[in-house]
């Protein structure tokens, strides 16, 4: 289990490390703050239920805004 | 194999914007979609899509069952133990209905992907995973991968495309 974990893991930090080299921070900038907040944690979170409800945005607009700041990456 | 699925909001999203999106349905008899998704799809595109399959009997209503969301609960508090990110309740439904009835999950919600290694029973394929059974099956190239990837904008970690030979 602990193998799997520590993989589970390395993956999930993978993944941030490829959504803030993708991110497109002159997009992310011109967000409100609710929702440039709420960029900012799926980006190193990648928690899309948390990150959506904290924008205020419904889910279908909220991943459009994630692939517009080219971080839809999961 | 299960040729019943069941989707979550996050994978139907993304798969009406890919141009093979009916291909979908030479893996999957029914796809499955639990009451609470219908409330979630907003864009004509997506609605489209959705109410064409429902009506064509490819895709069907799953309702909201006592005993699957007491499972659902479940599901959520366990996937709080570990240190990776928690299921919410729409993709917990999913799991458990896929769990008890043999399904797989179709969603692109990092938590539930995770949890099929952790604690639950049911598989979860992402759009790569339908994308790679395509490819198994001769009716894509794997190549179709990054096609994908250009028509939704949605990503793949290099390192699961590596995974596949790509």
């Amino acid at each position: 289990m602990s193998d799997i974990l520590r993989e589970l893991e390395e993956r999930e930090k993978e993944v941030a490390e490829m959504r803030r080299q993708n991110a497109d921070w002159n997009y992310i900038n011109t967000l409100p703050p609710r929702v440039r907040a709420a960029v900012i944690l799926f980006i190193e979170k990648g928690d899309l239920r948390l990150s959506q409800k904290l924008s205020g945005l419904d889910l279908e607009d909220f991943i459009e805004t994630l692939r517009k700041a080219r971080v839809w990456i999961t | 194999m299960s040729t019943n699925a069941i989707a979550d909001t996050s994978f139907l999203i993304d798969w009406a914007k890919y141009s093979k999106r009916d291909l979908l349905f030479k893996i999957f008899d029914t796809v499955w979609l639990p009451e609470a998704v219908l409330n979630e799809l907003k864009s004509e595109n997506t609605v489209t899509w959705v109410v064409e399959n429902l009506s064509r009997g490819r895709m069907a209503l799953f309702p909201e069952l006592t005993y699957y969301r007491e499972e659902a609960l479940r599901l959520m508090e366990l996937s709080s133990k570990y240190p990776v990110r928690r299921l919410d309740y729409p993709e917990a439904y999913c799991i458990a209905v896929a769990s008890d009835r043999g399904y797989i999950v179709l969603s692109e919600n990092g938590a539930a992907y995770t949890a099929q290694f952790l604690y639950a029973r049911a598989k979860v394929w992402r759009a790569l995973e339908v994308l790679l059974e395509l490819a198994i099956r001769n009716l894509i190239s794997k190549e179709e991968v990054y096609k994908y990837e250009e028509e939704t904008l949605h990503s793949f970690p290099r390192k699961d495309l590596e995974r596949i030979g790509l």
